[in-house]
């Protein structure tokens, strides 16, 4: 296990390397000078040659390129071109609000679908599987703007269920503001993930160790719950971890729309002004977070199945 | 049956941690405040780094400047804030001396250790200290053009600085001189008539030297100033509360206005010590979906309408009658800005003598009233030239030749252009940024240049790309707008200055010789007719040479709920809440039928 560990956290090193030089090539290709944006439309020829020379942009690519895989390496991007705040300061108070929406909203929508997925399964090929089977796939094919736009208006203008948008970022303050978004993502995401998991349980109920535990006598929701389940959770545990690191990184649409203050706004505002500081540290912390996550699937494959060894 | 289990413990445990811990939210303690959304994230609150407007509306409550603009009056006129009476200028408009108002104080704050928190006293040293952070290449300034190259010396004290890789504090600027502790003389390479509008500006804003000592960069997140509002807090992407400075000078709501002020109630408050409101929290609100809801459930006080909303809160330019029935009232504005095409000059094709008859083609191909139909609501004038109504230098009789739509003269135009029903002329390139609005207007004006056998290719940029490529000359056409800093023509007829080509703010690269001297001549002299003459002669340069096609001079409609009161836009004026009145009475009544 340890030797394992020790080989894939090595093997990790390259994907990292090959991330940051593939965002630090891009940047420089189309990502469009932020010198001219940080200046305004008063900006002279001789600020910006001042500017740049601040902003280190005057540099050899290779020196701003070792630069900054030393920020990764010590985790500290500095300061933001277009705001001048501090990185790990936008991080810190971002992720709170992210991590608030996101937690709770995912948790439930995955236990949801998972409760939904072996009901449809234990009630398979019947019309209350289909009608179920429709409502996913109505479900999936709406936009998810329809969703966000028309929650907000009936549920927070029309019939005052909700607050409109807004945020407290006290603790106890905070959830009142989080019960729409927190619906609103439940809906966009529940139909995909039930027919994903129906699937992922249907491909094992035909399997001969299933046709086993029935002909032993066992009860169709023993042979459900015990059997079935654990072995259908190999393909459910990929989906799952590998869609937390995009937790992190936010929910922009539903944190736009609903104002809460997460780390949605920020990579696109990033994006939008050239601010390559905060670009290159929301993807060097979605690309280690990433490759983390692969790796806790591997260990989890081997905790629920132990026919897979990790050599 | 245990995985079951735990999955229903998991779910419950959620469950009643996200409801439990929902309470009833208490009632705000920012109930009788000023509530206003702000379409943008701000950046920081240093008047040197953060140029932008929606961090310049709350920078302009926290900070103090010289002069301000008048609130009520129209035209607009510039009148003392921090000053002691407007200044002294000299004969040769070079020399200004200004008295600063005595007992002025900063906020209280731990930053002034040797008063123990409290603030002290604003010193004309303030103010120059202020000013020469705009300077200092370490402070990332994007605010120094409001002086570079007018206020004698400065310029070679940035050079310095910049040399040296540290600027000199102690050093003086030639042209700052603290007489004593409340006057302050500014001395002037040349004259500069502008000089009282940027002295309103934020980046002229005074600051205490104790707090960036304090704070260093972060003094950004914890701004201290003299302004009628003190710093309360900032959740970042959110909101921005500022309360009443308790300290804040003897100022009164203006008793003069226009005729209209009396009827609308704009000087019910008049004399009324400033400001009228308990502070303001302000809502970063990006979306205009949430942003219109809001105030129509009453969370904030007043808005712009979006243009998604338009037809539901107007009808035949008059407001809603459900809304009329809630109180709510609908204000007016024409912005002093103005939106166009722009052709870049240096271009073979499109500029220069040469592409002259072509830029005219396609500037009387574009129907204005249907561009305005189309894109604004209605919410625009047609733009004859650069300079907007409610600017001093507008003039209302001008009447460009090459306004559209007249289809045949454009083809006559292409025709002596060299290119007859658009035969031997490549296609055009247009570059614009990724904006569904901005895309459609370029998409209108394409189908329109088309009619007449213009081809228009349409390039889709991120902002950065988009200003580089004006910036480095190498957008063949783009969509822009400008809104005025000061309500000066200069302001936009630098536009076209020569030696301000790109990456200057001229980015058409407009240089004609006898546009550059007639600059140079109106910029050094003061507000009269025989400089709006002038002026005249400019505009008419620029409208026959088209390097523009002007557009539209977009207009503001604006709802405020029953409760909100003395609203009048200025763009320029960025100190306006203290002027705010929030009638909590009414607005419990009021609020019920929202």
């Amino acid at each position: 296990m340890l030797v394992y560990l020790g080989r894939r956290i090595l093997s990790v090193i390259p994907v990292i390397f090959g991330v940051t030089l593939i965002t630090f090539i891009l940047f420089n290709l189309v990502g469009g000078d932020p010198v001219y944006q940080r200046l305004g439309k008063h900006g002279s020829e001789a600020e910006i040659v001042i500017l740049r020379h601040e902003m280190g942009l005057d540099l050899p690519l290779l020196q701003q390129y070792v630069f900054y895989l030393k920020q990764c390496m010590t985790f500290d991007f500095g300061r933001s071109w277009a705001t001048q705040q501090k990185i790990t300061t936008m991080i810190g108070d971002g992720i709170g609000a992210s991590l608030s929406l996101a937690i709770p909203a995912f948790s439930i929508t995955i236990i949801l679908s998972i409760l939904i997925s072996i009901l449809i399964a234990f009630f398979r090929n019947t019309p209350f599987d289909r009608m179920l089977q429709v409502l996913c796939l109505a479900g999936i094919s709406i936009s998810s703007l329809v969703y966000v736009i028309a929650g907000q208006y009936f549920f927070g203008y029309k019939w005052g269920v909700f607050p409109i948008s807004g945020y407290d970022p006290s603790w106890s303050g905070r959830w009142e503001y989080l019960y729409l978004p927190i619906v609103i993502w439940l809906l966009v995401s529940i139909g995909n993930e039930v027919l994903l998991y129906r699937t992922a349980i249907l491909d094992e109920v035909y399997q001969d160790y299933v046709r086993t535990a029935r002909a032993k006598g066992l009860s169709e929701k023993v042979v459900l719950l015990k059997h079935v389940l654990k072995n259908s959770m190999i393909p459910i545990i990929t989906a799952v971890i590998i869609e937390i690191p995009f937790l992190f990184t936010g929910a922009l649409i539903l944190e736009a729309f609903y104002g809460i203050p997460g780390l949605g706004g920020m990579v696109v505002q990033g994006i939008s002004n050239s601010d390559f500081p905060v670009v290159k540290a929301m993807t060097y912390i979605s690309a280690v977070l990433y490759v983390a996550f692969n790796l806790i699937t591997d260990i989890c494959y081997a905790v629920v199945d132990p026919r897979i060894k990790l050599e | 049956m245990s995985t079951i289990r735990i999955l229903v413990v998991i779910s419950l445990i959620i469950s009643s941690f996200v409801l439990g811990s929902c309470s009833k939210k208490e009632e705000s303690q920012f109930e009788n405040y000023v509530h206003e959304p702000l379409k943008s994230s701000i950046k920081g609150m240093d008047p040197v780094i953060s140029s932008d407007l929606y961090s310049g509306i709350v920078m302009g409550q926290i900070y103090s400047t010289l002069l301000q603009y008048n609130y009520l009056q129209r035209p607009i006129i510039v009148e003392p804030l921090d000053a002691d009476g407007m200044p002294q200028i000299s004969k040769d408009q070079k020399t200004y001396t200004f008295k600063i108002k005595k007992g002025l104080m900063f906020h209280d704050s731990p930053v002034f250790k040797a008063t123990s928190g409290k603030g002290r006293e604003v010193t004309a040293e303030d103010y120059i200290y202020s000013w020469k952070r705009l300077a200092d290449p370490s402070a990332h300034s994007d605010g120094f053009w409001v002086f570079e190259g007018k206020v004698k010396g400065f310029k070679e004290w940035r050079d310095e600085a910049v040399k040296l890789g540290k600027a000199n504090y102690s050093q003086a600027v030639p042209g700052l001189t603290a007489v004593d502790q409340h006057t302050l003389k500014i001395e002037l390479e040349k004259p500069y008539p502008q000089l009282l509008f940027v002295l309103t500006m934020i980046p002229a804003a005074v600051l205490p030297h104790e707090a960036i000592e304090f704070h260093g960069p972060e003094f950004q997140n914890n701004p201290v100033g003299s302004g009628p509002y003190k710093f309360h807090s900032w959740v970042r992407n959110s909101t921005i509360v500022l309360d009443r400075n308790p300290n804040y000078m003897n100022e009164v709501y203006p008793s003069k206005g226009e005729p209209s002020d009396s009827a609308n109630g704009n000087l019910a408050d008049a004399g009324k010590k400033l400001p009228l409101n308990e502070g303001v929290v302000f809502t970063e609100t990006v979306e205009d979906q949430p942003r219109f809801l809001n105030f129509r459930k009453g969370v904030f006080d007043w808005v712009e309408i979006p243009k998604d909303n338009f037809d539901s809160a107007v009808k035949n330019d008059e407001l809603a009658s459900d809304m009329v029935q809630q109180g709510v009232r609908l204000t007016k504005y024409v912005d002093p800005d103005v939106t166009f095409d722009s052709f870049n000059m240096d271009d073979p094709i499109v500029g220069g003598a040469k592409g002259k008859f072509l830029r005219q083609a396609i500037s009387l191909t574009v129907d204005p009233a249907e561009l305005i139909k189309k894109f604004y609501n209605d919410r625009a004038v047609p733009a004859h030239g650069p300079i907007p109504p409610s600017i001093s230098g507008y003039d209302p009789d001008l009447k460009n030749p090459y306004k559209g739509p007249r289809l045949e003269k454009a083809k006559e135009l292409l025709k002596k252009a060299g290119y007859p029903g658009g035969q031997g002329l490549p296609e055009l390139k247009y570059e614009t940024y990724q904006g569904s609005t901005a895309r459609q207007i370029v998409e209108y004006l394409q189908q329109r240049a088309s009619l007449i056998g213009v081809k228009i290719k349409i390039n889709a940029n991120t902002w950065p790309e988009f200003l580089q490529k004006q910036k480095q000359r190498k957008a063949q056409m783009f969509g822009m707008a400008w809104s005025a800093d000061y309500p000066d023509a200069e302001n936009f007829l630098q536009l076209f200055y020569g030696p301000n080509g790109s990456p200057g703010p001229n980015n058409s690269n407009y240089n004609n010789p006898e546009f550059n001297k007639l600059y140079e001549q109106a910029s050094v002299m003061p507000d009269n007719a025989a400089r709006n003459v002038i002026y005249r002669k400019m505009v008419a340069l620029v409208v026959e040479d088209t390097p523009w096609i002007f557009d539209t001079h977009r207009k503001s409609y604006v709802l405020q709920n029953g409760w909100f009161h003395n609203h009048k836009r200025n763009l320029m004026n960025l100190n306006y809440i203290k002027y705010y009145r929030v009638d909590k009475e009414a607005k419990a009544q009021l609020k019920k039928k929202l």
